[in-house]
């Protein structure tokens, strides 16, 4: 990457206008992209992501610059024009790097490289008979295997020069089942920060069977009911709920320019007792772990909400200016080309004591929610909704008949107080999540949950 | 490394390496955007970008690679990568590179000053849309943020068999997004313009008047009774539902059985008043442009006329497999995508009323004015939609009253079947766009 006395200069042209905190973050990424589909692999890309993002604070003002040619011209000039959005004198500042002394959490036995092809493609040959032979209604299929990885360098005016490798996989596995002229289809995407260890560990059989007895399951499905009903969803991606309803609320994003119905409630009882929720960003090899965040920070874990009090929020380093409270290893960025903001990790809701059959026979007319899909919210709301893949009417208590279409929406500061069971089999799925600072992996996880009454968005009149 | 001369050495050794045939996708982009809030300077960003997509022949094959360092070594990486994917591949239906069409069409996409709007200009173009719109009503609250950007952008094909292709275009635009509300309640909205010439040539006045309504007319909003009922979608909703499904449309989406339009060219798929056109060359439109992205000159598609599907949007591959020509429709997601197939400009042709005209017409019913979360509520492979969504009452052809917590669910096939009327008002901000729509029935549901 840049030796140090580039970064320095770099750094030192970024101040040269008054500028308080001045970064810069390298980063080479390198992605390897197959897929197949029907069995034939017509999809092989690599491609490499190369380039910087330079960053100046004045307070809580703030200078981005990217760029993709990492010649020192060019970058001292890029500097040299962030700077140009300032208009102060420079203050002195000697810089003295000290590398930043980073445990490695999440080990990779396989790294990526063009050599693994061979071995994916018996890997993705064997998911496509998997899920061909899953059901007799699957007609199409698709899989995937993608990897990437991340090596960056983050150093800063204050001295900090942190480098992390960050080795991300995972498999997309989809069928397509048709019935008369119904067209459904079932997915399966699990992933890690890992190597290709991770997919050699994962039962390649039992996911495909699972892809594909969604699709056949709901391709046959009617459509779901409107109205407000009692919602119990599973475990794993289902966390998804909590993501939306109150995860993306704890941002400092939103948080600190007060424009999250979160904003200025610490200490208040914001979700039912049953609801400790937290952020980790430490767990091995997770999907959303990082040793260190994008602003070089140590990620942690970080205590959201406890038996439904409020403790904190996700807090990045303009954040923590703004909100003046520390910093939480929360600064995510997609690439070089976002500056960084507060961003989830692997985000769940912790265990409670009840189970999925005291939660589903306390439910005389409501839906189970087996796989969410995704969904967004506006923060300063709290408005959600989220999609539901594969769900099933709860009648007298008993899982009933299949539902599709059906989205489920609400209140995130309402939602919170109605989920009045917790199970104890907590899980996590994983997803991708878009905000400001672009598309980042992160888990989304919680145990089996009920909430007493939510918004389902169905098309049959019941 | 300048371009041209990365180009060269990249094909040079390509050829020693054993590739016959070569091409290069290279795109650059360029921009500066300032966003105000509270009277100041928030935030300040400069990007400058490139990217190269190679793709090449070796051993009959064709390999894909991309990078962003445009420097010696990218080569070696560039050129190993496409091979060793090439040598995996099981297909080998894309092997010939395009020399170039005979002719391309003429038009004005770029103005070279746009990008060189001094920042100041943006930073108070930026800090007197803040001011108007906070002005504009008592009820705004905050003014999330304020913004201005300038962005230009060029493409450039190259390959072995002559093909040279290269265009570039320029935009300047505007937005504030903003809350507003009282104690007990908070809503958001906001608004944007663009122009693609003259950064002055926008607007802020404009702007801040129609960013306040959206936000304020939003104030009071709550749920009301599910039950099927006429809709009209406002034409933003429209565009964002046509283009959560507009993947149908594409021959690669319909060969490998992801369109619900499989078998259905010639047929009648729609009402007589659809009529849905792909129009790259429409001046003055943020999809213009004159070649795709194989570098054939594009042209203009009628895909459904008068509610029969005339054809499906195509590269050269799926052309050949579907034994018909190339409607100029390849696409790349940027430099790093595979080449797929994608619409340019793709719009449904509009009605003769305005919007308020509609309404007038409608006994009971809702206004929609935002759909959310279209990644994940709308199925392109079936048709349906289940969409969380705001808008308005309609009750005795006037707008009663706004409604939030609300969802609307129907099917997209059935929906262009189903549509009463089209609106006078498309605007087209995007590369996918409708004028408003009445559709006899659709589903809500509330409390």
């Amino acid at each position: 990457m840049l030796q140090p006395i580039v970064v320095e200069r770099i750094l030192q042209a970024a101040l040269e206008t008054g500028g308080d905190f001045a970064e810069v973050f390298v980063e080479d990424r390198t992605d390897r992209d197959l897929g197949m589909i029907g069995g034939v692999l017509e999809r092989a890309l690599s491609g490499r992501d190369y380039g910087i993002g330079i960053r100046i604070l004045k307070g809580v003002f703030s200078v981005y610059a990217y760029t993709s040619d990492l010649s020192e011209d060019n970058l001292l000039r890029t500097a040299r024009k962030a700077a140009g959005a300032l208009d102060g004198s420079k203050l002195d500042t000697v810089l003295n790097f000290e590398p930043l002394q980073v445990d490695n959490r999440h080990p990779v036995l396989q790294q990526p490289s063009a050599a693994q092809n061979a071995r994916k493609l018996d890997i993705m040959r064997m998911a496509h008979e998997a899920l061909k032979q899953g059901d007799p209604l699957i007609e199409q299929t698709s899989v995937g295997i993608l990897s990437w990885q991340q090596k960056v360098l983050i150093a800063n005016s204050e001295g900090l020069w942190a480098e992390d490798t960050r080795t991300y996989t995972r498999l997309r596995l989809s069928a397509v089942a048709v019935d008369g002229n119904q067209r459904q289809s079932g997915m399966r995407a699990p992933g890690a920060l890992a190597g290709m260890e991770f997919i050699e560990g994962l039962d390649i059989g039992a996911e495909a069977a699972e892809a594909a007895r969604i699709a056949a399951t709901m391709v046959k499905a009617g459509y779901a009911p409107s109205g407000k009903l009692p919602v119990v969803i599973e475990n794993g991606f289902g966390g998804v709920l909590f993501h939306e309803a109150c995860g993306h609320g704890l941002e400092a994003t939103a948080v600190g320019v007060n424009a999250s119905v979160f904003a200025g409630k610490l200490g208040q009882q914001i979700a039912s007792p049953v609801v400790t929720a937290i952020d980790d960003g430490t767990i091995p090899n997770a999907w959303g772990s990082l040793n260190i965040d994008d602003e070089g920070m140590k990620t942690q874990r970080n205590v959201l909400i406890e038996n439904g009090i409020l403790k904190g929020y996700l807090i990045d380093r303009v954040g923590s200016r703004r909100m003046n409270m520390a910093p939480t290893g929360s600064g995510r960025r997609q690439s070089y080309r976002f500056a960084p903001t507060s961003r989830m990790n692997n985000t769940f809701i912790s265990e409670g004591d009840s189970t999925r059959e005291q939660m589903i026979a306390a439910t005389e007319y409501g839906i189970y929610a087996r796989s969410l899909g995704g969904g967004s919210v506006n923060t300063a709301t709290s408005d959600f909704n989220f999609a539901i893949n594969e769900a099933y009417m709860i009648r007298n208590g008993k899982i009933a008949e299949p539902i599709k279409g059906a989205t489920l929406i609400g209140k995130g500061i309402d939602t919170l107080q109605k989920i009045d069971m917790v199970g104890g089999n907590l899980d996590h799925g994983q997803g991708m999540c878009g905000s400001v600072s672009g598309s980042l992996p992160v888990n989304c996880g919680q145990p089996t949950l009920r909430v007493s009454e939510m918004t389902v968005g169905g098309r049959k009149g019941e | 490394m300048k371009i041209t001369q990365f180009q060269e050495r990249l094909f040079e050794q390509g050829r020693e390496y054993g590739y016959t045939d070569m091409e290069i996708y290279y795109s650059a982009s360029r921009s500066v955007a300032v966003t105000v809030r509270g009277g100041e300077v928030d935030s300040y960003r400069v990007a400058e970008t490139h990217g190269i997509s190679f793709r090449g022949l070796i051993r009959g094959q064709m390999g894909y690679a991309s990078t962003e360092q445009l420097e010696t070594d990218s080569i070696a990486f560039l050129l190993e990568e496409a091979a060793g994917n090439a040598a995996v591949l099981d297909t080998n239906d894309d092997s010939d590179l395009f020399g170039g069409s005979d002719q391309y069409p003429q038009l004005q996409t770029y103005t070279a000053g746009l990008l060189d709007t001094p920042p100041d200009k943006l930073i108070d173009a930026a800090k007197k849309l803040e001011q108007l719109v906070l002005h504009a009503d008592k009820r705004i609250t905050m003014v999330r943020q304020s913004s201005a950007s300038v962005r230009e952008h060029e493409v450039l094909i190259a390959n072995t068999r002559g093909l040279h292709c290269h265009q570039q275009d320029s935009i300047g635009s505007m937005s504030v997004y903003v809350l507003a509300g009282t104690e007990s309640e908070t809503v958001s909205g906001g608004w944007f313009d663009y122009d693609l010439s003259n950064f002055e040539a926008i607007d802020p006045q404009r702007i801040a008047e129609r960013a306040a309504y959206e936000v304020v007319s939003k104030l009071g909003a709550s749920s009301m009774p599910s039950g099927m009922m006429p809709v009209i979608l406002r034409e933003d909703a429209a565009s964002s539902l046509l283009a959560a499904h507009a993947s149908i449309f594409s021959a690669e989406q319909v060969e490998k059985g992801f369109s619900s339009l499989v078998g259905k060219l010639g047929q009648t798929i729609a009402g007589s008043n659809i009529t849905l056109v792909d129009d790259p060359l429409m001046e003055r439109v943020p999809g213009t442009t004159i070649f795709d992205a194989e570098g054939v000159a594009t042209s203009r598609h009628v895909l459904i006329e008068q509610g029969k599907l005339n054809t499906f949007l195509h590269n050269r591959k799926t052309a050949t497999k579907a034994s018909t020509t190339t409607t100029g429709n390849a696409a790349r997601g940027g430099y790093k995508g595979k080449l797929g197939v994608s619409y340019h400009n793709l719009h449904l042709e509009p009605g003769t009323r305005s919007l308020e005209q509609m309404i007038a017409g409608i006994e009971h019913g809702v206004l929609i004015t935002e759909l959310h979360g279209l990644h994940a509520g709308t199925n392109p492979t079936s048709g349906n939609f289940s969409l969380s969504c705001i808008g308005y009452l309609i009750e005795q052809g006037a707008i009663a009253r706004p409604v939030n917590q609300i969802t609307v669910s129907g099917n997209f096939n059935e929906l262009l079947s189903d549509v009463v009327e089209l609106g006078n008002d498309a605007r087209f901000t995007g590369s996918c766009t409708s004028p408003s729509l009445h559709v006899r029935e659709l589903s809500i549901s509330g409390s």
